[in-house]
Order: C-alpha cells, then sequence, then structure tokens
C-alpha cells in the first residue's frame, strides 16, 4: 500500500500502462476531472491534502487533437459522441477523458443567474449560495480562467446573422464571454483546441492540482464507492487500455470521496454503489438543456465553420422564474461536415444538394431551459439509462424557441429557413411563421441534442428532496461529496462551466473542513 | 436545407405537416418501444437463418474487425442509397464504396460498446429482413433496386417506432461519418478541411 507525503510532487499516470493492481491511501479520492473534479483536485491539493482524481477516459493534449470528426468524437466524448436519452430520442454529448467536457465545449462563461440562486434559496433550500456568497468564487474562476469578452473584431459571420437579426427585431442580445486566450479561430473548438488555447480544466486547473501534489489516473473508471459504517473510505477503480480492456484495479482507500464525474456518471456511480438513499433522490431531477436548430440558407457565404463558434446570444426568450413561458436561449450552433450532414434531414441526393450549400448556411440552436425530470440510472452493462420525458409546457417551449430562431434567421436576411423535422418544414417568408402550426416540435420528429446534464444529485438542507447538503454533503453517507452540475437544483438557463467551477471551488472548504476534523 | 422533397411538397401547409406528423402519447410510445424492439429482435433472428448470398471478397472478409460478410454488404448497400450522389455521373463525387464507408464502419464499431454494437446488427438486421416486408417488398433489403431500398430507408426515417426512428439515424450517422470523412468529399461542401495538415 503507497501512502504518498501530502508534500510530495503530484503526477499523471495514464491507466493504460499499469501493469499490476495499485492501492493507494489518501486523504481524498475525486472522480471525474472535468470543471468540477479539477477545481476539487486542486484545491484539496492547494490545503495540503494528498489526492488522488481518477478519470475514466484519457489523458489527452492539444497536440493529438487533429480537427478530425470521426477521430476525436471517439477520443473525446463518452460513447463516442452517441450517447443518448434511452429511447433515442435526444443525443446528449458529453466529455470523456482529462478536463471532460472542457475540452471540446466552445468556452461560453456565464455566472450562474442571481435569479437563479434566488430561487435555490427560496424554493429548494440551498443556504449559502446566495449572489453575494458566490460572488468571490465565480471572480476567482474567472481570473483563473482568463474569461474575457469576445470582441465584434473575432465575431464570425454565424454569430454576426445573429446580431443583426436580433438588432432588426429590436429583441435583447449581447456578446458573450469565453476563456480562451490566443485563439486562432480555426472553428474546430468542438473538436479539442489544437493550438492549445482553451484555458479549461485540461490545460490550467489539473496541471495546478498535480503541481500542487494530486495524482491524476486517467483510463481509470470508477466502479463504486467504498462505504463502511455509514462513512465514505474510498473509492474501487479499474484502470484499462486503449481499446478499454482492463488492465489493473485502482483501489483508493480515502478519508473523503468527492464526485466530480457529471450529472450522468456521478449520480450512476452513486446508485451502482447502493448508498443510502431513503427518499429515493439519486439519479433525478436531472435537467439537460434539449435544444433543437434552426437552418437560414443565405445568398452570400457564411462560413459558419470558420471562425469562433459561439460568441453572440440571444435572450430575448429567457427568464429564470419557474414555470415562466420565456425558456429559451438562443446561441448561434454550427458543425463540421459530419456533424452537419448527420442532423440535416432526408438522405441521398436531396441530402447531397442541400449539403452544397454548407457555406451558405447561417444555423442557430433554440436551447430550453427546462423543467422536465428527467432520471439517471446504472444500466446492468455499465452504461447510464437516461430517461427523459418532455413535458407538454418544455415541448411549446422548444416549439416557440425554433419559431424565434426563424424569425431571426430572416431578419438577417435568409432567403429559406429549414426547421429540420421529419419531414423538414421549409419556408421562404417570415410571415408564413404566423400561421405555422408547431405541433411537429417533438422529440423524434426532430433532432434534438442536450450537451448540459445536471441536477441529479441535488443540493438542499432537506434530505427529502435533495442528495447533498449546501454544503455538497451526502445527508447520510458521511465523508462522501459532490462537486459537479449534479448538484444543481434547477436547470441553468445557460452554459454551465461556470457554474460548476465555481460551485466546486466555493463548496471544496468544506471537503478540506471534514477531512482535517478525520484525521 | 433541402431533403428528400418528394416526399414533402413544398406546397403542403404547415398545418397539415403537423396533422401528418404522429403525436405519440406515453401509452403509444410505450407500445411502440416495445412493438419496434420486438421487431428489431425479430429481425435478429431472422438474420440468423438466413446468411448466405453476401459475397465479400475473401481478403476483405480476413480483415473484418466487428462485422460478418451479411453486414458488411447491408452497410454497402445502406451507404449507396444514404450517401447517394445528387448528380449521376459526375466523376467529381466519389462513392460511398470508393471511400470505403463500410470499411470505416467496420473499423468504428468494433470500439462500440458490446451492448451499442450488438443493438446496432440487430437495426441492421431488421432493416434488411423486415422493413422490406413491411414496405410490401418481398426481397431482402441488399437484393432490392435502389428505389425500393430508398423507399425502406424512407419509411424507417418516418417510422411511427421512434427507437426505429433513432436507429435509422444512427444508422446514417455512421455512413456520412465514413462518407465525409474523406477528403474528395469536401469539395461537395465547399470545405477547406482542417487547419492542420498531418492527421494522427
Amino acid at each position: 500500500m503507497t501512502r504518498p507525503a501530502a508534500t510530495a510532487l503530484g503526477s499523471m499516470t495514464k491507466g493504460r500502462d499499469l501493469v499490476r493492481d495499485v492501492t493507494l491511501d489518501v486523504d481524498a479520492v475525486v472522480v471525474g476531472t472535468g470543471a468540477g473534479g479539477s477545481i476539487a483536485a486542486r484545491e484539496l491539493a492547494r490545503a495540503g491534502l494528498s489526492v488522488v482524481a481518477l478519470e475514466e477516459g484519457g489523458h489527452h493534449t492539444s497536440l493529438e487533437f487533429n480537427q478530425r470528426e470521426e477521430q476525436m468524437l471517439p477520443m473525446l466524448f463518452q460513447e463516442g459522441g452517441g450517447r443518448s436519452t434511452s429511447d433515442l430520442a435526444i443525443r446528449i454529448l458529453q466529455g470523456r477523458g482529462v478536463g471532460g467536457s472542457t475540452v471540446h465545449n466552445t468556452n461560453l462563461c456565464k455566472r450562474t443567474p442571481d435569479q437563479i440562486l434566488e430561487l435555490w434559496s427560496a424554493r429548494y433550500g440551498v443556504t449559502g449560495a446566495s449572489p453575494k456568497e458566490m460572488l468571490a468564487s465565480f471572480e476567482a474562476i474567472e481570473r483563473d480562467l482568463s474569461v474575457t469578452e469576445i470582441p465584434a473584431s473575432m465575431r464570425n459571420a454565424n454569430n454576426d446573422a445573429l446580431r443583426r437579426g436580433i438588432e432588426t427585431l429590436g429583441w435583447r442580445g449581447a456578446p458573450m464571454k469565453h476563456n480562451r486566450v490566443g485563439c486562432m479561430q480555426s472553428g474546430f473548438c468542438e473538436l479539442g483546441c489544437a493550438y492549445n488555447a482553451k484555458e479549461n480544466a485540461l490545460k490550467i486547473v489539473i496541471p495546478q492540482a498535480v503541481g500542487s501534489g494530486a495524482q491524476v489516473y486517467a483510463d481509470t473508471r470508477a466502479l463504486r464507492i467504498l462505504v463502511e459504517g455509514g462513512r465514505a473510505v474510498g473509492v474501487q477503480a479499474v484502470a484499462s487500455d486503449a481499446d478499454g480492456r482492463p488492465v489493473a484495479m485502482v483501489n483508493v482507500r480515502a478519508r473523503a470521496v468527492v464526485l466530480g464525474a457529471s450529472a450522468v456518471g456521478s449520480a450512476m456511480l452513486a446508485l451502482a454503489s447502493g448508498l443510502d438513499d431513503p427518499h429515493a433522490q439519486i439519479g433525478k431531477g436531472l435537467r439537460i438543456h434539449p435544444g433543437a436548430v434552426v437552418a437560414g440558407r443565405f445568398d452570400e457565404p457564411i462560413l459558419a465553420h470558420k471562425g469562433i463558434p459561439q460568441s453572440y446570444e440571444c435572450t430575448e426568450h429567457l427568464s429564470f422564474e419557474e414555470g415562466s413561458d420565456r425558456r429559451i436561449w438562443i446561441i448561434p450552433a454550427f458543425a463540421h461536415p459530419i456533424g452537419t450532414a448527420s442532423s440535416f434531414p432526408g438522405f441521398g441526393a436531396p441530402h447531397m444538394r442541400a449539403m452544397r450549400d454548407y457555406t451558405r448556411y447561417s444555423v442557430l440552436t433554440a436551447m430550453l431551459h427546462d423543467e422536465t425530470s428527467g432520471e439517471v440510472s446504472a444500466g446492468s452493462d455499465g452504461r447510464p439509462v437516461i430517461r427523459y420525458d418532455m413535458t407538454e409546457a418544455d415541448r411549446s417551449q422548444l416549439a416557440k424557441g425554433l419559431v424565434a430562431c426563424a424569425r431571426i434567421l430572416f431578419a438577417a436576411g435568409a432567403k429559406e429557413v429549414t426547421i429540420p423535422a421529419i419531414p423538414p418544414v421549409r419556408l421562404t417568408r417570415a410571415r408564413d411563421l404566423d400561421s405555422l402550426d408547431t405541433r411537429f416540435v417533438r422529440p423524434h420528429s426532430i433532432p434534438m441534442t442536450a450537451v448540459h446534464p445536471m441536477g441529479t444529485m441535488r443540493m438542499g438542507d432537506d434530505p427529502r428532496t435533495s442528495v447533498v447538503s449546501s454544503q455538497g454533503a451526502h445527508h447520510s453517507v458521511k465523508g462522501l461529496f459532490v462537486a459537479d452540475g449534479s448538484l444543481f437544483p434547477t436547470s441553468l438557463g445557460g452554459p454551465p462551466q461556470i457554474s460548476i467551477y465555481a460551485f466546486a471551488l466555493h463548496l471544496a472548504p468544506h471537503v478540506i473542513d471534514y477531512v482535517r476534523r478525520s484525521l | 436545407m433541402e431533403s428528400n422533397d418528394q416526399r414533402t411538397p413544398t406546397s403542403q401547409g404547415p398545418e397539415a405537416q403537423a396533422a401528418a406528423t404522429p403525436k405519440p402519447g406515453r401509452r403509444r410510445l410505450l407500445v411502440a418501444g416495445i412493438a419496434s424492439g420486438a421487431l428489431v429482435a425479430i429481425g435478429s433472428v431472422v438474420a440468423l437463418v438466413r446468411t448466405s448470398g453476401y459475397d465479400v471478397p475473401p481478403q476483405r472478409a480476413r480483415a473484418f474487425e466487428s462485422l460478418d460478410a451479411a453486414q458488411y454488404v447491408f452497410v454497402q448497400h445502406a451507404a449507396r442509397r444514404i450517401a447517394a450522389p445528387d448528380r449521376d455521373g459526375d466523376g467529381a463525387i466519389p462513392s460511398p464504396d470508393d471511400t470505403d464507408v463500410a470499411g470505416f464502419v467496420d473499423a468504428y464499431v468494433a470500439k462500440m460498446h458490446p451492448t451499442v454494437r450488438r443493438d446496432l446488427f440487430r437495426l441492421f438486421a431488421y432493416v434488411e429482413h423486415i422493413a422490406p416486408l413491411r414496405s410490401g417488398l418481398r426481397h431482402r433489403f441488399t437484393s432490392l433496386g435502389p428505389a425500393d431500398q430508398d423507399r425502406v430507408l424512407a419509411a424507417l426515417e418516418a417510422a411511427d417506432e421512434g427507437l426505429l426512428r433513432g436507429g435509422f439515424e444512427g444508422l446514417k450517422a455512421l455512413v456520412f461519418m465514413g462518407y465525409y470523412r474523406d477528403p474528395r468529399t469536401w469539395s461537395i461542401l465547399g470545405y477547406d478541411g482542417p487547419t492542420l495538415k498531418a492527421p494522427l
């Protein structure tokens, strides 16, 4: 058994290289190395605790990010980008590998809206996380990640079409902030940045964690949380080779276990571990921000695949009150050829004719600030089962969002607008939208994608309605903490990475305090 | 953006389109899910007994990573229709065979989770053996002419059963990944490709 000194230099181990089982004894083990897990590992290590972070995926760097969809999807995404809800209606894109989804995301940075934090306090019993109490964490994360607003000079034509459209309509919109430095505007953000310009968990936070003594094990999947006498005492994990074949067991004894494996991964691990869950809350309350796209064809080249993919937003139809009928966030969305071909409706010759206009499309996505409550459970084959039965209210919201996208595109000058339903809806005049019957907008009749799973191990001070306390501590299993998007009691209505980073930072002192008291 | 427009007359109003679109309730979805699952399972059983007549060069067959001969031939046929060219005889458009879509799918599927791979193979068998029957055709998919193959695929894309629609989307995504990964296809789109020269 190895017990590294707390002051030892950290390390990055590729599980695929292990030749025998490993047993470790540390102060804390963190599961997952995305936004939440990386911050947890860093903060604990900085506090002088011995920390091991386990990452299911590989450790890949910018030198490997070669901008090829067919190679990056299997490398950087869960299930090769093929993860979906159990009914196959909604594709769920989640990162896999050191850095998690921060490796492939498009760097959007927004703080948790004040109204959301206040809602969590008033309605969900979350304490200590008011806008004022969270401010320092947001500011610290934004400094760490060099968050700045994207200037107009770096806005591509797709984003400028959004800006032009909403200005023409008199709607609300704004430039967005990002965490990127030295961006080459190549447009391949979703495939990992070959130029290493993303100030993300992979580039910034994990190296800081390792520099402070954390040991990171990539290719190492947590199998179960070890619980003894009502106390989390470690994690049993398995390291695998590049083809997924197990090569060694990694057994970690720890005084605290921190889950940072996403709203899907953390909940699934908790369920697979058979944790005490008297009110059956684990895995419940899943939110995913489902979205669908609308494409506008312009006479002039848009070249939406070039430049920063998402730098402007429309918030005209977004408010944060529960039950609001304005729950749509609109941003540009575009993909490289494989992603575009897969999302265009139809097949065969008509599909190829449509693809010939690839460079002249502007595409927007309507992303739903959802209130549907989905569920994650652990499948018998080790994969998550994700159930998400969209409510009529949410379906109706999404339909309104698609109509709003179409209005923006027409206002920006699109000659034809297509909603890629089956069958597709093609319009050439904005006034046709006035009479559009949008009942066709529903799962399975229109391609939907979700990139923001949240809320399966919700925080709150009432164990009947939440899984962890407002300090991120499991209500009944001592020494078990959550530090990722699982915490959120509701949808955020915007990109979650800053919220996840900041909550992990905000809650880390509670883990540190617990470990120190248990020594 | 354009699709299989023969199935989507632009003169058809949005109301008619909405009316034509299935609006499944929870019960119907459940029934459809079970039904489509059962159909796919039947397809896999049928596939066990109807695997003759699929000719693959021995050298290729020996190199298979995940598919068998029947599955490989099925993917070839499906790819030829899903990625069919829009201009007959245009030598600038590589065919799915030129870009070895089936070979790509063979290698890609080999890395999939075993459960996903199993479900995918069931879908292949369903489309090959059962889907033509549901479209009133009495031959397996790979024995049909192009127009009938398109008919089967179109029916699958618009199937009442959500799992079948989802399955079609998965098949389509695999085919297009195999097709549009090839730089020879990029001129069709006006896509100038990655900024980096050397792939892994």
